[in-house]
């Protein structure tokens, strides 16, 4: 039977503007995702969807409720030095926008992670080196964002998000801001990583990019309304 | 990381590093000022003893008439209380030629005292005697600069230079001395006796000056104040009026000159000092436009996997940079400018170790300081929040 790799229970998660007024986001939340999992979580906009994948990503803490990663309860963490570890070792987050450093070459961006692992200097470049190799990138490890196509800098992200060998891999809007054909290669490279055993999570509302996924959760208004969601029209 | 985010805003970089810059160099030439001042002052004293006491005319404010103090006092001061020698002079500027040469230098009129009591030596010829100075003889001991700049390889003994206007006959030449007796730079110093400065070329424009030797240096007081009250009465003054004169012990002269060379010290260096804070707030005030800047990076990092500790090292690294290289260039600027000030005859300055590693450790430690707040900022910024910014 497959291990959970991720389990929320009743989470909720509630924002607080300046004065003082609660806007919550989350409203109960129960989901489990196994290990090796392709999962994307649909719902319209503003129903929670990038604050689920924060909370699971350790980028927020819980307002209340129970989150276990591997089986082991975290909801209680709140300090960085652990969370940090988390993000870095368990999670890899790739965003729509790319989110590369503008400075760095592609090779140092895929690094960057390794180095706060605690890598070694050589070690790191080789690994990101094969990274980038392995999407296709290797004659483009000097470059800078700038100078690669979108598609390209999300395979950089992408790179990035594998360097440390992560069990997860969170991912918002991957393709959000990719052409057809780009976004139908990082799907590829997605459906890859179930093969290799990663748990995939991955927020997004266009309907052909959430059809790779093994299953779809749907959220409205905070909450899971459906935890196995069939797209209704088939193209 | 640190380097390359500071060579992508190299303008903005340099400015922040100006102040560092100027802050440190402006340490080492404080202290290269201040050492000067030190060696200025026992350079000008080192020909004093420590029993010497200088009489000289008052022309300070307040005085309402001239001072009637006179070379010629130093006799009447030879049966002051605890005097073992007495010498006096006049001092004045003169305008010297021979030949072509045509300079001005210190005109000193002295007794035939002041070479022994002054410590100076002859090199050539003869020094001022007795009866120079009672016949008035237009005779001068010239000091060694003087000699060089007037006769180059002529021997100046016998030959008639034009001081003043007047003929006079160089008697002797003084060796080397190097340093200055009070005011006075000897070796560019002309000497006559003191009766034939007044009569013929300085007139009463000369200051007058009376060196006096005690015979015990714990006897200054005592000697200090018989010598006023002969002056006193010699001037008549009455009890209401101040006296035209004053005295200065050497171990006084020495500890002003050298209070007045501290003070100058402490101004400087809290000219530095107030340099390196403003500096120090402008890097702060660059950090914090960085980090406002790269707000949505400090997400990044965060969201990868960077610790708070991993972004305050790299905020605190660039900070740190930013000052270690601005001290390092600061140095260099100032050890530069210590032998161009030098070679220009602005200041007395002597390069001093302290300057550069003084200045260093102090932008370090801004750096270090000043950097620490925006890159504590940075470091506790929510990663989601800082996701978010653009």
């Amino acid at each position: 039977m497959q291990k959970t790799a991720v389990r929320l229970e009743n989470v909720y998660k509630s924002y607080y503007l300046a004065n003082g007024e609660e806007i919550p986001v989350l409203n109960g939340i129960d989901l489990e995702i196994k290990q090796g999992e392709f999962v994307a979580i649909m719902g319209e906009s503003g129903c929670g969807k990038t604050t689920l994948l924060n909370v699971i990503g350790c980028l927020h803490y819980l307002s209340s409720g129970k989150y276990y990663l591997d089986g082991e309860d975290i909801s209680g963490v709140k300090d960085d030095f652990t969370l940090a570890f988390i993000r870095n070792k368990k999670m890899g987050f790739i965003f729509q926008q790319f989110n590369l450093f503008s400075r760095f070459s592609a090779l140092k961006n895929v690094a960057l992670p390794a180095l706060y692992a605690g890598t070694i200097a050589n070690e790191r470049q080789a690994k990101a080196k094969k990274l980038l190799n392995e999407v296709g990138l290797s004659e483009r490890i000097n470059h800078k964002p700038t100078e690669l196509s979108g598609g390209q800098q999300q395979r950089v992200a992408i790179a990035r998000a594998l360097i440390n060998d992560p069990e997860i891999i969170l991912a918002d809007e991957p393709t959000g801001a990719l052409d057809s054909k780009s976004g139908l290669e990082v799907m590829n490279i997605f459906t890859n990583f179930r093969k290799q055993g990663r748990t995939v999570i991955m927020v997004t509302h266009t309907t052909e990019v959430a059809r790779f996924a093994d299953r779809i959760i749907y959220l409205r208004d905070g909450r899971v309304v459906d935890n196995d969601y069939k797209l209704k029209i088939n193209f | 990381m640190s380097f390359e985010s500071l060579l992508a805003k190299k303008t903005r970089t340099f400015l922040s590093m100006l102040g560092i810059i100027i802050g440190v160099a402006t340490v080492i030439a404080v202290f290269a000022v201040g050492q000067g001042a030190q060696e200025s002052v026992n350079s000008q004293f080192q020909n004093l003893s420590a029993n010497s006491i200088m009489v000289m005319s008052n022309m300070g404010r307040g005085m309402t008439s001239s001072s009637k103090l006179k070379a010629s006092d130093a006799l009447l001061l030879k049966e002051a209380d605890h005097i073992s020698s007495v010498t006096g002079a006049i001092q004045g500027n003169a305008s010297v030629s021979y030949g072509s040469v045509d300079k001005s230098y210190s005109l000193i009129g002295v007794d035939n005292n002041f070479l022994d009591i002054s410590n100076l030596q002859i090199e050539k010829g003869k020094g001022i005697e007795e009866i120079d100075v009672e016949d008035k003889e237009m005779v001068a001991v010239i000091g060694s600069t003087a000699a060089s700049d007037l006769f180059a390889e002529i021997d100046p003994i016998g030959e008639i230079i034009s001081v003043g206007g007047k003929k006079v006959e160089v008697v002797g030449v003084l060796k080397k001395l190097g340093s200055r007796i009070g005011m006075i730079s000897v070796d560019e110093g002309i000497i006559i006796p003191y009766t034939s400065a007044e009569k013929s070329i300085l007139g009463t424009k000369g200051q007058v000056m009376i060196t006096l030797t005690v015979d015990n240096v714990d006897n200054t007081g005592l000697a200090t104040s018989s010598i006023t009250s002969i002056l006193r009465e010699e001037h008549g003054l009455k009890l209401t009026q101040e006296d035209d004169f004053r005295i200065m012990d050497a171990g006084s002269m020495v500890a002003a000159a050298q209070e007045s060379a501290k003070t100058m010290t402490a101004l400087l260096t809290a000219i530095a000092a107030i340099t390196l804070l403003v500096s120090g707030i402008g890097i702060m005030n660059v950090m914090f436009v960085t980090v406002a800047e790269r707000t949505k990076e400090i997400g990044i990092a965060k969201a990868i996997g960077g610790k708070q500790s991993d972004v305050l090292l790299q905020f605190l690294l660039e900070s740190l940079i930013l000052s270690m290289v601005g001290g390092f260039i600061g140095m260099g600027i100032g050890q530069l400018a210590i032998p161009i000030i030098s070679h220009f005859n602005l200041l007395a300055v002597t390069s001093s170790w302290q300057g550069p590693i003084i200045g260093f450790t102090f932008s370090v430690l801004v750096g270090i300081f000043f950097g620490f707040y925006p890159a504590y900022k940075a470091s506790r910024l929510d990663p989601v929040d800082a996701l978010r910014s653009e």
